[in-house]
């Protein structure tokens, strides 16, 4: 059996810089917790992983023009990252980056919160873009 | 199963249209009921394809363009799979005709959303992608090609030029239809110095919002042979998914429903890429052509950049690409967009695509996606 939903699960960590996964018992692939059945197996028997929220920036596009809600905010980055010592990627919302140079594919980043922005990623402090 | 043939097909022009999306809808219909040469009562089922037709005001557009056509009678059905509507409708309709439920069937993409603004059509596209994940946080559809293009140019030996060239050779391609939206010779330059709308994708590496409808009659051979009329043949049809999420896939470069409703295609028709002559492929974004035409198969993993640069996907190369001026320049009616490639193609075959006529066309391929390519259909046409 699986609980109705757990993306609430899933925000209240994301908002404590963690990703809530599952790992199926059966194969051990990790999914994230918005998952109900494993992509590898097709197992519905999970138990939750915690995953600290940091890892790089795999790509990322900055933009200038936005979705109704998004003017306030432009520009703005919208970021894949590929989590640390896992095989997950999370996409998230990066505020205050204006040109590439800001954070080039590799750049430290990780998970910060959650808010009507969505999933909310920084650039780790004292990273070196040189 | 049964032959499957395309025995008509026609469109509105693709752009800023005034008539109503009911309207727009009925006129490719009867566009194509009247090149197929045939009597709407003929048909027997309707597949209509459509994404936003709350923007104007009108859901449920099958019954209305029955009843238009005089055969309120007949059943119909909407398809909605995002920008790949039109190829999903058409899949249907092929798997229907194939499986002999029905022996002639209008199949009709439309879309009209010029009148809602940039601002909330924006917003509408966003919802085609996995909102949670992606358009709740800010990512517009140019961002999450943007994205892939920003992957591509880090990860091969590519440039923001080369993006650019895949516009300035469909907009030369556009020039020579008539029904398309943007009929405007473009250069690099123009391109590159056009306005970022999310980097490293400028506003001319974007299709155009775009209102039009297109539609084709399918039918099996049978039904074709007893009308004096050319056809072609759809000789394979295959359909893949991708993760919904960019996130949840392991390469951002390649899209992996191409390559599943690519293969499913090849096999079906029992032929592999070289054998295409043609190609009318999805370039919602340039970067989309670039990645698409290597997971069709005609260049390897890398090298498509280079082939834009050879000049080998122009009208007179060895491949040519998107030879109606593609989502680019003839335009991007999501819901009608996957049914337009197969109206191109349909005259291409038949020797009426006019000064864009590819000599010694025989076999043409039709590509189309939804959302980052979550869904996808791609169809291998060949004439008779």
């Amino acid at each position: 059996m699986y609980e109705l939903s757990a993306k609430q699960e899933f925000i209240d960590a994301i908002k404590s810089g963690k990703i809530l996964a599952k790992q199926c018992m059966k194969c051990h692939d990790r999914n994230l917790a918005t998952v109900y059945f494993c992509r590898k197996c097709g197992n519905n028997k999970f138990e939750n992983v915690i995953i600290d929220g940091d890892g790089h920036v795999e790509t990322f596009t900055i933009i200038t023009v936005p979705p109704t809600g998004f003017e306030k905010y432009v520009p703005y980055a919208w970021v894949i990252m590929k989590l640390n010592n896992s095989d997950l990627r999370i996409s998230g919302f990066m505020s205050n980056i204006s040109k590439p140079e800001d954070i080039p594919i590799g750049t430290k980043t990780r998970i910060i919160g959650f808010d009507e922005r969505g999933i909310l990623i920084q650039q780790e402090p004292h990273t070196s873009t040189n | 199963m049964e032959t499957v043939c395309v025995l008509g097909a026609g469109s509105t022009k693709y752009g800023k249209l005034n008539d109503s999306i009911s309207d727009i809808a009925v006129q490719s219909s009867i566009n194509a009921i009247e090149n197929a040469c045939i009597k709407p009562n003929e048909i027997e089922a309707g597949y209509i394809s459509n994404v936003f037709g709350i923007a104007d005001k009108q859901v449920h557009l099958g019954p209305v363009i029955m009843s238009n056509l005089g055969i309120p009678d007949k059943p119909s059905l909407s398809i909605e799979s995002a920008c790949g509507s039109g190829s999903v409708s058409l899949r249907e309709a092929f798997a229907n005709v194939a499986a002999g439920f029905y022996n002639a069937v209008l199949v009709t993409g439309v879309e009209k959303v010029t009148q809602t603004g940039t601002e909330w059509t924006t917003t509408y596209f966003s919802y085609c992608s996995d909102f949670f994940y992606e358009g709740q946080a800010g990512a517009s559809f140019p961002g999450l090609f943007a994205s892939m293009a920003r992957a591509y140019l880090n990860e091969y030996d590519a440039t923001e030029e080369d993006f650019a060239a895949v516009a300035v050779k469909n907009h030369n391609n556009g020039l020579l239809n008539p029904k398309a939206h943007l009929r405007k010779k473009i250069t690099i330059e123009d391109v590159m110095e056009s306005p970022i709308v999310a980097s490293p994708l400028k506003l001319y590496d974007c299709c155009p919002f775009s209102d039009g409808a297109s539609s084709v009659i399918l039918c099996n051979e049978k039904f074709a042979k007893s009308h004096t009329k050319d056809y072609v043949k759809i000789i394979g049809s295959g359909r893949g998914g991708s993760p919904a999420a960019l996130q949840g896939r392991d390469h951002m470069t390649t899209i992996p429903s191409t390559k599943l409703a690519a293969q499913a295609a090849y096999k079906m028709a029992g032929i592999s890429p070289t054998d295409i002559d043609f190609a009318e492929v999805h370039d919602c974004f340039t970067i989309a052509e670039i990645v698409d035409s290597e997971d069709l198969g005609f260049f390897d993993k890398g090298k498509a950049a280079d082939a834009v640069r050879n000049q080998q996907t122009e009208l007179r190369g060895s491949i040519p690409i998107n030879p109606s001026g593609g989502l680019k320049s003839k335009g991007h009616p999501i819901g009608a967009t996957g049914v337009g490639q197969a109206v191109e193609v349909f005259d291409q075959l038949t020797g009426n695509a006019g000064e864009r006529t590819i000599k010694n066309a025989k076999i043409g391929l039709t590509h189309n996606f939804g959302a980052t390519g979550a869904s996808c259909a791609v169809h291998i046409f060949q004439n008779v």
